[in-house]
């Protein structure tokens, strides 16, 4: 199975997350540039400036504004759908622009603090690129049939000392009987947020940053993954140069 | 997605409603929904009973994103404006569709999707992304690929990359199975392969 050898794999990041006797940490940096380090981009309402990354014209001509027929759709979805249009439903493209721009700037963040970051999808015909996605941005992806307790039971199925991921993307929220995928579920039970590409027959119920949008076209999902390796390498990117520049100037007020 | 040549149109100025493109407004059911405009479209119908078009420029904005208004404000007027569907005389901006503000609706009226209307019997052309023997997987530029039979007559010259005309049928095959609440989807479109594309070059060649 490759999922714990995904978790176990990031062996520097591994520490235990059940309330045992945490290791004395090699702290050397002080308190308050610590904390500037991490609360100076919750100041910003976009700090990494992820709506430069897309347009609206990228979204319409990725084809993320097309839904299923009218027969197909969730009651949930209904505030999210611009219109109907000879029974085939068209999603509003101005409030997913609002939903990807939050739902970015979200995983920013996350990667910015360096937490664990899992892409979820049960699409067979995409689910190459989306693990060639995670690899690239230097985080997960689980593609393949998930088994009931790999987060509800993690404690368990991979022995004691495993760190869950601290953000799970879907981008296509159905598993491959057009269910909600069990990972949403059992995600919102270990508090764990969820960012979602929600088509028009998903229910966006218990994700967090739900983002209405087409999961079905190879150019939209080319479009989600380009643009979240991309916020996730800009948010890593971005850490790594605060914290050569701290350490810089911890070293100039130390001389 | 490249139609057969169009017929040319008469180009409408004003902006359109949801009458114009076509699109049937979806009865929204009450769900307290926060985020998104529940707001707007009541604020919407009662400006336009009284006869007033207001601006609303801030209805619309999400409780998370308040900095993300601003460039938004050049949509919103649009999207107000379009909400409520009845006959007032539309006296708003008129959409100039340059690359940078043209609105949402503005391109899904000029799209192709929208100006071929329903897909029985359109010529559209295709291209192939896809073959597992036989099947060839066609995509023609709507939200589903459509699978073909490789036909007899120059079976060798499809391969991926191929560009092929169509007639399309579905643009999704889906269908509500007695005892079911949706309906079910086969993720495919339907469509019957007519051949290859003449392009200039291979005419002039015979």
């Amino acid at each position: 199975m490759a999922v714990p050898r995904l978790l176990r794999a990031a062996a520097p990041r591994l520490y235990s997350s059940v309330p045992a006797p945490v290791p004395a940490p090699a702290a050397a940096r002080p308190r308050a540039v610590d904390d500037k380090l991490l609360s100076e981009p919750l100041s910003h309402p976009d700090f990494f400036n992820v709506k430069e990354l897309f347009s609206l014209k990228d979204l319409f001509d990725a084809r993320v504004h097309l839904g299923h027929k009218k027969g197909c759709r969730h009651r949930f979805m209904e505030p999210y759908i611009f219109g109907c249009r000879l029974d085939q439903d068209i999603i509003d493209l101005d409030q997913t622009m609002q939903h990807l721009q939050l739902a970015l700037n979200f995983t920013a963040h996350i990667a910015y603090r360096k937490g664990i970051i899992l892409f979820i999808s049960r699409k067979r015909q995409f689910c190459h690129l989306i693990e060639s996605t995670a690899r690239e941005c230097g985080e997960y992806a689980h593609t393949r049939y998930w088994q009931g307790g790999l987060l509800t039971n993690a404690h368990i199925q991979f022995g004691s000392g495993v760190r869950l991921p601290d953000l799970l993307i879907f981008l296509s929220s159905l598993n491959n009987v057009f269910e909600p995928h069990v990972a949403i579920r059992d995600a919102a039970k270990m508090n764990i947020p969820t960012v979602g590409v929600v088509d028009t027959n998903c229910n966006p119920c218990l994700i967090t940053y739900p983002i209405p949008g087409n999961d079905d076209s190879p150019a939209a999902m080319e479009l989600y993954c380009k643009l979240f390796r991309m916020t996730i390498i800009r948010a890593k990117d971005k850490r790594r140069q605060n914290e050569v520049f701290d350490e810089l100037r911890s070293k100039a007020e130390g001389n | 997605m490249a139609a057969a040549p169009p017929q040319p149109r008469p180009v409408r100025l004003r902006p359109p409603r949801a009458g114009d493109l076509g699109v049937a407004r979806v009865k929204v059911h009450a769900v307290p929904s926060t985020r998104t405009a529940m707001a707007a479209p009541s604020w919407g119908l009662a400006a336009a009973r009284a006869g007033v078009r207001l601006r609303l420029p801030a209805v619309r904005r999400c409780g998370g994103a308040p900095a993300a208004g601003a460039p938004d404000a050049g949509t919103l007027p649009q999207q107000t404006e379009e909400r409520p569907g009845t006959g007032t005389a539309a006296t708003g901006p008129r959409q100039v569709p340059s690359e940078k503000s043209e609105s949402f609706a503005s391109m899904l009226r000029r799209s192709p999707l929208i100006q071929m209307g329903p897909a029985k019997d359109k010529i559209a052309i295709g291209r192939i992304f896809h073959v597992v023997e036989d099947d060839l997987y066609i995509d023609f530029g709507g939200k589903f690929h459509c699978v073909c039979k490789r036909p007899e007559a120059d079976g060798k010259k499809y391969q991926r990359g191929t560009r092929v005309r169509l007639r399309l049928l579905d643009l999704e095959l889906t269908s509500r199975f007695l005892g079911a609440t949706t309906d079910t989807t086969l993720l495919e479109a339907d469509a019957v392969l007519l051949g290859l594309v003449e392009s200039k070059q291979t005419k002039q060649k015979e």
